[in-house]
């Protein structure tokens, strides 16, 4: 398999990726935070720099050298509008505080030396609170000073203000980064386990031939290499299925066409057999031709019963249930077999009720069933000259009864011929879902046929 | 003399009942294979087809004589399974028998169909007192050589029971085809109709002869 279609190889990559953009993503965050608000015109802080603010300060007070002090208090004004978290006020000639911005600020009205002093020493340095710019108006310092004033703490840069301000985007970007590895390796997982639960599903839900359907195959990894020795597997089933169909027609044609190659010399046989019993014959002829008539019966009963036997152990022998009037059908079956009986002198005894009842069963199989257990008494129970059926309520169940008083089924005449027959009574009942019993004894055998189980 | 067409390929078979059935007075005409069949049907009475034929099969053979001469009884004879012939065949034939078969029996059968579609070998039956001339549909007592006069339902029984003479059938056989109608459980109407046509037909209707009663089964005219 190519390596790149591993699942292997995938989940190698998906660990890699993260190892690798953990420490990456410290940078790679900042440039996702910083970027937008850099590049997303913020407004440089006019603030930030006290270098600019005190060379922009002596600039303006040196441009108020000839001006009014209404001009001075004018320009002073106009400053504020740009720096307006500053405090703005200036001080004339004599000492006396002229304007000042906002005008609540406390500032005494009259500058003494010491006063003076005291601000200046109180403004200097650079931990001074608030950053304090002082410069005379005018060249000539005769004209008095104007102040600016800044509190500290807003003179910072931008990069510093969002960092105070972003600081937890680093927590969460690496909790985004952990929490998406997690993620990614459950998708990756997940899918695996639906895909081999797919397969499952498709392993243990056979169609109604009894054979899965084949999966289509997606990707051609070890999964893929599953489904498809999967779906190999299933077209090896389905072909042997093929086969085993194959071999079971032939053996169907196999029987079908031994039953003919037999019968047709058994016909002639029995053809000519008649044809002998015309000429004049001893008694002992007579008898052997009887005796052969009989047995070509026999041999044809028993070839009959072997591939019945064979195609219904097979499943091969047609079904076709139906709720049957078997009292109908008992009826019908038993006028066959009345004449057979009657002439060899039986005493026959019917008890079969005018009223309906109804199982579930196959006609013909059914019949089949009565022909094989009459067939048994008129070849094995002739010595007892007695056949009974009967229908009887047991335990409020109708039960067929079938008697006779011949040998009994372990009997010399029963032999080993019976047995099939009764082998496809049994197969039969039991497909139909009925039950049977037998009671054989030496002086004669009573069945029973039910549909709910003999106790 | 009645003409039976009989279409068998194994020739030891053929000729052996082609005698057999000669020697019990029909014209038998014997074909090997089924090619020819359809243009020797014409005035047969009717039609024995083996199954396992060379060329055309039994089953289409007979087919096709059927759909020609639907009312020529067709008696298949067969070699193989009875299951798969009794399903595909019986649909077109009107009776079955599998070989090895015995000539009586195909002869009972031969009379039963012949019977059935009236075509009897004899047009006169006789039942105890009794004459019945089936082509006719007459009942003479023989006694007196006088017509007997049954009604049309119990006309039908009567012959129905004829035509399938030495046969058992059953009370709801009889119902059907004499009604034409499925049989309905209790009904007491055949009773009632073998119960009259007994008393025209009996010499002791306490005792019947002619119409007899298999007790649990149903009723029978022995011949």
């Amino acid at each position: 398999m190519k390596l790149r279609n591993s699942l292997l190889t995938k989940y190698l990559l998906i660990i890699l990726v993260a190892i690798m953009i953990l420490p990456l993503s410290f940078p790679v965050i900042s440039i996702f935070v910083f970027m937008p608000l850099n590049m997303g015109g913020m407004k440089e802080n006019i603030y930030q720099n006290g270098v600019d603010i005190e060379k922009l300060w002596h600039k303006e007070a040196k441009k108020l050298a000839h001006s009014s002090k209404k001009e001075i208090n004018q320009q002073l004004s106009e400053l504020h509008k740009t720096y307006k978290e500053a405090n703005m006020f200036w001080v004339d000639e004599s000492g006396n505080t002229q304007k000042t911005i906002p005008e609540t600020l406390s500032i005494p009205k009259n500058w003494s030396p010491s006063y003076t002093i005291e601000f200046m020493k109180k403004s200097h340095g650079v931990t001074a609170d608030p950053f304090t710019v002082v410069a005379f108006i005018g060249e000539n310092k005769d004209k008095g000073f104007m102040v600016v004033q800044v509190p500290r703490s807003i003179m910072i840069s931008n990069g510093e203000m969002i960092r105070d301000k972003y600081e937890h985007l680093f927590l969460v970007g690496i909790i985004f980064i952990v929490g998406l590895f997690i993620i990614v390796s459950w998708i990756f997982f997940y899918k695996i386990r639906k895909r081999l639960l797919r397969i499952q599903k498709a392993m243990t839900r056979p169609t109604s031939n009894g054979i899965p359907e084949p999966l289509d195959i997606k990707k051609m990894d070890e999964i893929g290499q599953l489904e498809e020795a999967f779906n190999e597997m299933i077209k090896e089933l389905e072909s042997s299925r093929i086969r085993e169909k194959e071999e079971e027609e032939l053996r169907r044609q196999l029987i079908a066409n031994l039953s003919h190659d037999l019968r047709t010399p058994l016909t002639t046989i029995r053809g000519h057999a008649y044809s002998l019993r015309k000429e004049s014959l001893t008694d002992k002829g007579k008898q052997s031709i009887e005796l052969i008539d009989y047995k070509v019966g026999y041999l044809s009963q028993l070839i009959e019963n072997l591939l019945s036997y064979t195609l219904l152990s097979s499943g091969k022998y047609p079904f076709y249930p139906e709720k049957t009037d078997i009292s109908r059908l008992l009826r019908t079956s038993i006028a066959n077999w009345y004449p057979t009986f009657e002439n060899k002198g039986f005493q026959i005894e019917l008890d079969i009720p005018e009223e309906p009842f109804y199982w579930e069963v196959d006609k013909q199989w059914f019949e089949r069933i009565v022909d094989n257990l009459l067939q048994n008494i008129n070849r094995h129970a002739n010595s007892g000259k007695f056949v009974a059926i009967r229908v009887e309520i047991i335990s409020e169940n109708p039960v067929i009864i079938i008697e006779d008083r011949g040998e009994g089924m372990n009997g010399e005449s029963t032999g080993k011929g019976a047995g099939i027959g009764l082998s496809i009574v049994d197969l039969m009942i039991k497909e139909m879902k009925l039950a049977w019993k037998i009671d054989s004894t030496e002086r004669g055998t009573r069945i029973m046929i039910g549909s709910v189980p003999f106790s | 003399m009645k003409q039976i067409l009989y279409i068998e390929d194994d020739l030891e078979i053929g000729s052996w009942l082609k005698e057999d059935l000669e020697e019990r007075g029909y014209t038998v005409t014997w074909l090997k294979s089924g090619d020819q069949a359809l243009e020797m049907v014409k005035g047969v009475d009717l039609i024995i087809l083996d199954v396992m034929l060379p060329g055309l099969d039994g089953f289409t053979v007979g087919q096709r004589l059927k759909r020609e001469e639907p009312n020529t009884p067709i008696l298949m004879l067969s070699a193989r399974t009875a299951v798969d012939d009794k399903l595909q065949g019986l649909q077109f034939a009107d009776d079955y028998l599998t070989k090895p078969f015995h000539p009586e029996e195909l002869s009972a059968r031969i009379e039963v169909l012949l019977r059935r579609f009236g075509q009897a070998g004899p047009n006169e039956i006789k039942v105890g007192h009794l004459k019945v001339d089936v082509e006719k549909n007459q009942i003479i007592d023989t006694r007196t050589e006088e017509e007997l006069i049954l009604t049309g339902k119990q006309h039908y029984i009567f012959l129905h029971l004829i035509k399938h003479a030495n046969q058992i059938l059953t009370k709801e056989q009889i119902y059907e085809s004499v009604w034409g109608e499925p049989y309905m459980e209790g009904d007491k109407t055949l009773m009632v109709h073998i119960r009259h046509l007994r008393e025209k037909v009996e010499l002791d209707p306490s005792s019947p002869k002619i119409i007899e009663t298999i007790r649990g089964i149903g009723y029978r005219i022995k011949q």
